[in-house]
């Protein structure tokens, strides 16, 4: 059996397992705005706009806007003390309408892009009579359900009068350092359910015509382990909207509140045309893809799924969730976290030349979530631990689905695709007192660092940051030495190897050692541990990298030290190793203890067999690639040893890659009766070995390389391929992992060509679960 | 006695010559890639002709020469450098190559930054696989965890310099500007055992916190070094041959000049340094004509440098991005977007809206009036569609413009917009004046000043013709094209007229209170600061009394690392100096932030200091020239707002105020007086321009 890509159901209808009383209020479930939104008559929102804005004008202010969004990001930076907010860039100011749709969006975390407007309308709608909207007023929140990701996300919301009208808001979102909860650093892999959580606060108005009320601020704080950080960061986020408040202000006067909202209209309008006309390009059909978490909370060893389905009708999008698991631990998200996830990798593939005037970009996207599930979940869900984890997953998910549908485009069009992240924030967050007894939370996220997939037309970014979060940089070893009490012993470029491999490889991610210096001890209270890979590699390349976490008590590092020497290889210090479970419970780390980080190669694209030997040669001589792994993954022989004459011995390289085609056919399991396309029959290209042929009236999914038959563009293309499974352990020595972990029963599955036994395309996926359908097209070009 | 000062730019050599009563001579020759010197020299030549004298009577009277080269620079952005291998501390030799992981956005324009197709890690400095880890290491407290065994380690580098053929090594250890013990071990032994090749160590280069930076700084130091020390090395000698007794002295980015052999240390320094001199100019102008606050800006063919000065200093910046590497050395902080007379304009067809810039037509093919195959039309084509510049009058008459190209590319871009050609043109003139003055505002408001307050300097081929529009928009009302003509040879009068300056800088974390062991502490670092720096002025040959020294100290909120206030530190330090510090940073914090940005329940932290030791250069201040009086012309240009207007034209500096409209035109550059305004001839050969209703800012 196969599992199909069904047709979402029509808008608007309640999915049949769901009580009728639960509703889309952002209390009991996450919050949906209606449209045209109910706005109590109390607050009067400025709607007139002039018939038209001269060219001239209308860039004059549409520079203005964005330079005031991108001021206000510069100002935030500057004065927030949270090193995840200055240097990780972890916040997003935003300029939204009256209504709240977004108008400009900063080059920071994208994932941000729907969550201020969200909650901005929930204030419109719940709290505009009372206790009112008024100039001067800022309103803040972190509740998921509301609009947030998850509670460390705070936003603050400011109106901007003309008169007594509500002209637009600013706001922002700022990841703030801890905001209390069972687990430190606010991300409570241990929770079960909400009120595990740390606290989440539906919108409060924290700033009552231009005054700060200290009695909320001080209730705001109050949860926090760290209250003096989160206080100068939130008064950096009020501060910054002021400013930027002042500005538009300014502008309003200038130009007339009429003639600016001609232009935010028009930004928002003109947004939404080059997104349909791209959509346009794209051939009407449905993709899918899944992919797995492992442990729900603390002391879980299971796997789960989330599944995300996208069809393309015309020149609009529809979104859902069907196949995802229920609800459940702390790997939830709410309906906000599943847009925000997937607005960020469609905007970053599809329209990253709009620059942040993404609001037009969503209006011709639908979202038909089912709701008590994984990715769109009920309250009391947990959710606080998803800005390293479902928040990364589902990002990747939708990079996946997106670069599948833009493979099927026109080439101006596939181009844009830009691969899958990471599928989770390889992070740490560690804890204690410094040797003056001064309590510290660490939280280290150098993933900035991170790594880009592969894209069709060539390798990924080493080291390339994340596509989600542009400007995002990671921490110098010495800033964290500086703030906490830790030495770290290495960080490194991650070795190449299977991990990212693919005719077009991966960027290369980093690992990381330290231990604890000047403090007697901490505790581990966030790492990040995998026992299987979670990102398929694109057309038939090697999955990404599986993220790991250890540690070490009792470890010789210190003698070392005095030896002369620093470990560079957390395999030759010695010491006891600890046993770590994912999202396991927080780890005492003693002053004679050592722990090793890793981030991700990222994933690479197209079968490691088809790369071309002279770059695996030149990778081998950069030091990217260790010379074993170019004849295991890659099928290329070297010859030359040192860096400078390494080099690609042709011939024995295609006898060598001939032999591993055969045996691959081999060790596979063939489809039947295997026809070729016709000779005269042209291919339309979509990525690797992937092609559609139309002979005899009808389109074919085929093979480029052996034109093999692989079914009907309505059928499953891997119908027609010759099978390779086993379990995922077993595809390289990268992938290893014990017994006792749930990566042990999750397989990989090829589909190769039948005719030369190259890979079109792979799965990761639990034990028992049915291959996926992910491509389906109309059945000629025409309809 | 003569000042020169020779700035090498990409096309012309600018020299210049200012003698004892402040008169002013510049000479503008071609400039000689595969040999700059011969270019210099052939200026000089020039001036020792206007001056008539031979070369050698020149040079012996000149009493100081400085020079501004673009060595070190196009030895980066061509990847034409020496061979630099890295030496870090184990475990640490990747963060060259990780660039902090934003090494794929760093120094990019906004609208690339969101776009993840096309964008990539720039091409390595390192000489690929030449770098080695010495087990050594340093805490952040300055002890020594692990020792080193310096012998070892450089017979290690030995084989890597052999094995890579290098010819220059840089040293970037951990927490080395906490405790330089280790890296200066090494690069002493290193020098014995390695006399030949140029070694850089990253506290003489950058002794700043963050080793990625500071890694670059000091790989960059060595990759620039060894083609700084020949180029120089040999021009010094030809001067000297040639009767120059005086040391040759060198820009820096730093805004001051040092003698060739001091500046060696740091040949970084001369990276980034040609908007330096323009800005320095106009500080030394801005002194002699008593301007506190200036806003200096020079527009050109690609790019438009944005400068400060306040309080009469230039405003420093502590980091610089040179081809998407970051690196920190305290420089005067210079503002460039791409926004000049090459900038070009586009329909953009999502939004109907008219879009200029951020891409340039550059000088290949240039403005479509250049005649050179651009189609496209150009903020200059712009300029010449409404009249500003008169085709047959560009540049002295020696490059005729085609005025027929300029309105051909005008009138289809007219045609996507629905507007007429000179509505069109005079469009682009406003985005782009919008653009300059955004960047202006910008940077005065980001210091909490209106820019109002300040009075603006317009220099760069294009600056003065559009000075009137930015200015205004950006709500200056003053004007100043410092020294006529003299404006398109800012930059090397800026060379000839910069102090001798040499910079120390030493991070040191102070936290607030400053009471009793912590204000010994903090006056025992200013007095550190101060004390090196006045040495190694002396041992550059500055040891006299002339010498002033400044110490400015870095201070923020405690852990807000990507801030940073510069508060001025009274000297002698005294027990009342943390006291008066925390005034300073109170009431600037205050000024930028307002008052609910400050946050009394953080600690303050003062976490670096910078001295600056400087002789003054004391160039005489400028003389009023003597001009010809030429009888004004008169041309149609379309003001904006005003429509065709008839206008007076003016050849050079004139004689009485002249009302606007007008048009002036110089030798290398046009000003524009619109309706309304008026400008005049000032006692130092500037000219002043002031503006009618500012608008609001």
């Amino acid at each position: 059996m196969t599992e199909t890509v069904s047709a979402p159901a029509p808008e608007g209808s309640e999915p049949s397992a769901e009580t009728p009383t639960v509703v889309w209020d952002g209390i009991a479930r996450g919050y949906v705005p209606t449209e045209p939104l109910p706005v109590p008559a109390s607050v009067r929102l400025h709607t007139t706009a002039v018939d038209d804005v001269d060219p001239v004008t209308f860039e004059v202010v549409r520079y203005s806007l964005m330079n005031i969004n991108l001021e206000h990001g510069q100002t935030l930076q500057r004065l927030c003390v949270s090193p995840v907010t200055m240097i990780t860039r972890d916040f997003q100011p935003s300029i939204l309408t009256a209504d709240a749709d977004v108008v400009f969006l900063g080059p920071y975390l994208q994932y941000f892009s729907n969550a201020q407007s969200l909650t901005i309308k929930w204030i419109l709608e719940n709290r505009a009579e009372d206790p009112g909207i008024a100039p001067g007023d800022m309103y803040v929140s972190n509740d998921p359900f509301v609009g947030t990701p998850h509670q460390p996300d705070t936003i603050v919301a400011a109106p901007v009068f003309i008169g007594d009208e509500i002209f637009c808001w600013v706001s922002n979102v700022l990841h703030h350092s801890d905001v209390g909860g069972s687990v430190m650093g606010s991300f409570c892999v241990d929770a079960t359910d909400m009120f595990l959580d740390p606290p989440a606060f539906p919108p409060f108005k924290l700033v009552d015509q231009g005054r700060i009320r200290p009695d909320i601020e001080q209730m705001f704080l109050r949860q926090s382990r760290v209250p003096r950080n989160v206080h100068m960061d939130l008064r950096a986020a009020i501060s910054a909207n002021l400013v930027a408040a002042e500005k538009i202000t300014a502008l309003l006067k200038r130009y007339g509140a009429d003639t600016v909202k001609a232009v935010m209209n028009r930004v928002l309008d003109s947004g939404e045309k080059t997104v349909a006309e791209r959509l346009a390009r794209i051939p009407d059909g449905t993709w899918s893809h899944r992919m797995y978490a492992e442990a729900a909370h603390t002391g879980d060893n299971a796997t789960y799924v989330y599944r995300m389905t996208v069809r393309k009708e015309g020149e609009h999008l529809y979104v859902d969730n069907r196949g995802t698991d229920s609800q459940t631990g702390s790997i939830n998200v709410t309906y906000a976290g599943f847009v925000g996830a997937f607005l960020s990798a469609l905007t970053a593939s599809l329209a990253s030349d709009l620059a942040g005037a993404y609001g037009g970009v969503y209006r011709r996207v639908h979202f038909d979530l089912v709701p008590g599930t994984l990715s769109c979940a009920d309250f009391p869900a947990a959710v606080s631990p998803s800005g390293i984890y479902t928040m990364e997953t589902l990002i990747s998910l939708a990079g996946t689905v997106i670069g599948q549908m833009l493979a099927c485009a026109e080439p101006e069009i596939a181009r844009l695709a830009i691969g899958p992240a990471h599928p989770a924030f390889y992070a740490m967050i560690s804890g204690g007192t410094t040797a003056d007894g001064t309590p510290f939370i660490a939280t280290n996220a150098n993933n900035m660092i991170g790594s880009l997939a592969a894209s069709p037309a060539e390798d990924g970014v080493d080291f390339g940051g994340h596509f989600w979060i542009p400007e995002g940089t990671a921490s110098n070893v010495e800033e964290l030495e500086l703030l906490w009490p830790m030495l770290y012993l290495y960080r490194r470029a991650m070795p190449g190897g299977a991990d990212g491999a693919g005719r077009h490889r991966g960027g290369r991610g980093f690992l990381e050692a330290a231990i604890p210096w000047g403090a007697p001890g901490l505790a581990a209270a966030v790492y990040v541990d995998e026992s299987f890979p979670k990102v398929v590699g694109a057309r038939g390349a090697n999955p990404g990298s599986v993220g790991h976490f250890r540690l070490k008590h009792g470890s010789d590092v210190h003698r070392s030290f005095e030896a002369g020497k620093i470990p560079q290889d957390f395999d030759t210090i010695s010491g006891t190793q600890a046993a770590i479970e994912a999202k396991g419970p927080a780890l005492m780390v003693a002053e004679d203890a050592v722990w090793e980080w890793t981030g991700a190669n990222a994933t690479g694209f197209g079968d490691p067999l088809t790369r071309e030997p002279e770059r695996v040669a030149v990778d081998v001589a950069a030091g990217s690639l260790p010379a074993e792994a170019a004849e295991r993954v890659y099928g290329v022989v070297l010859t030359g040893t040192g860096t400078t004459d390494v080099a690609a011995d042709s011939a024995a390289t295609d006898v060598r890659r001939r032999d591993l085609l055969a045996a691959r056919l081999a060790a596979a399991s063939a489809p039947g009766l295997v026809r070729t396309a016709p000779a005269d029959a042209r291919l339309h290209l979509l990525g690797g070995e992937l092609a559609l042929a139309e002979f005899n009236g009808a389109r074919h999914f085929v093979s480029v390389t052996g034109r093999a038959v692989l079914g009907p563009v309505t059928g499953n293309y891997k119908d027609g391929c010759a099978v390779l499974e086993r379990p995922v352990r077993d595809l390289a020595p990268e992938y290893a992992t014990h017994k006792a972990r749930a990566g042990y029963a999750v397989r990989h599955r090829e589909y190769l060509c039948p005719v030369t036994g190259l890979r079109i395309e792979t799965e990761i996926l639990r034990d028992g679960d049915e291959p996926l359908h992910d491509i389906a097209l109309a059945p000629t070009k025409e309809s | 006695m003569y000042y020169i000062g020779v700035d090498i730019g990409g096309t012309f050599t600018d020299c210049v010559l200012v003698d004892r009563s402040g008169h002013h001579r510049a000479a503008k020759t071609l400039s000689t890639k595969h040999d700059p010197a011969l270019g210099v020299l052939t200026g000089l030549e020039r001036l020792a002709e206007a001056e008539g004298i031979d070369l050698p009577t020149l040079l012996r009277r000149t009493s100081r020469f400085g020079h501004g080269t673009t060595i070190g620079t196009n030895a980066v952005l061509e990847r034409a450098g020496a061979r630099v291998g890295l030496v870090a501390t184990a475990g640490h030799g990747d963060a060259l190559s990780i660039m902090r992981g934003s090494g794929r956005v760093a120094g990019r324009p906004i609208e690339d930054v969101f776009a993840v197709h096309g964008s990539r890690l720039p091409a390595p400095i390192v000489v690929r696989g030449a770098v080695l880890e010495v087990h050594e290491r340093i805490d952040a407290s300055g002890a020594v965890v692990v020792a080193l065994d310096a012998a070892r380690a450089v017979e290690d580098i030995k084989r890597l310099i052999a094995e890579h053929r290098l010819d220059s090594i840089a040293i970037a250890l951990l927490w080395s500007f906490v405790n330089s013990d280790h890296e200066k071990a090494l690069a002493e032994a290193l020098a014995i055992a390695a006399p030949d090749i140029f070694v850089s160590s990253s506290v003489l280069v950058s002794p700043r916190l963050g080793e990625y930076e500071r890694t670059v700084a000091t790989v960059m130091n060595g990759y620039v070094g060894p083609a700084c020390s020949r180029y120089l090395g040999g021009l010094a000698e030809r001067l000297g041959e040639s009767g120059l007794s005086e040391p040759l002295l060198v820009m820096q980015s730093n805004g001051g000049v040092l003698p060739a052999e001091a500046a060696a240390t740091t040949w970084l320094g001369t990276v980034d340094s040609g908007p330096a001199g323009g800005l320095t100019g106009v500080a030394s102008l801005a002194r002699a004509f008593g301007h506190d606050r200036v806003v200096a800006t020079d527009m050109g063919g690609t790019s438009f440098d944005i400068g400060l000065v306040v309080d009469g200093k230039p405003v420093m910046a502590d980091d610089n991005v040179i081809d998407q590497y970051t690196y920190r050395i305290p420089r005067l902080a210079v503002k460039t977007i791409a926004c000049g007379g090459g900038t070009l304009a586009r329909f953009d067809e999502a939004t109907g809206g008219l879009r200029v810039g951020p891409r340039s037509a550059g000088s290949e093919p240039g403005p479509a009036c250049y005649g050179g195959g651009g189609t496209e039309p150009t903020v200059t084509d712009a300029d010449v569609v409404l009249g500003f510049l008169r085709p047959e009058a560009f540049l002295d008459g020696r490059m005729p413009l085609d005025r027929d190209a300029a309105t051909h590319a005008m009138a289809r871009l007219a045609k996507q917009l629905g507007l007429s050609v000179e509505e069109t043109a005079s469009g682009i003139l406003e985005i782009n004046n919008m653009r300059a003055a955004t960047a202006i505002r910008q940077q005065t408001l980001e210091r909490g000043h209106d820019p109002r307050d300040y009075v603006l300097y317009a220099y760069g081929g294009a600056g003065p013709v559009h000075a009137f529009g930015y200015a205004a928009e950006s709500g200056v009302r003053e004007v100043v094209i410092p020294l006529g003509n003299g404006a398109s040879t800012l930059s090397a009068y800026g060379i000839a007229s910069g102090d001798v300056v040499l910079y120390k800088q030493l991070e040191r974390s102070l936290l607030a209170p400053f009471e009793g062991a912590r204000a010994d502490a903090l006056a025992m670092a200013v007095a550190e600061v101060e004390t090196t720096a006045r040495a190694d002025l002396a041992a550059a040959g500055f040891g006299s009394d002339d010498v002033v020294i400044e110490v400015d100290a870095l201070m923020r909120f405690r852990e807000q690392l990507m801030h940073s206030l510069e508060i001025p530190v009274p000297l002698p330090a005294d027990p009342d100096t943390g006291a008066r510090l925390l005034d300073g940073f109170d009431t600037e914090y205050v000024r930028r932030y307002g008052v609910g940005g400050t946050a009394l329940f953080q600690a303050v932290e003062v976490f670096a200091f910078r001295a600056r030791a400087s002789v003054a250069a004391g160039i005489p201040t400028p003389q009023a020239e003597a001009r010809d009086a030429m009888p004004a012309q008169r041309t149609d240009v379309y003001w904006p707002g005003w429509g065709w207007t008839p206008t007076d034209v003016h050849r050079g500096s004139p004689h009485s105020t002249v009302p606007g409209p007008a048009l002036i035109e110089l030798a290398h550059t046009t000003i524009a007086v619109p309706p309304g305004a008026s400008l005049s001839t000032g006692s130092r050969n500037e000219l002043r321009l002031r503006l009618a209703s500012p608008k609001e800012s």
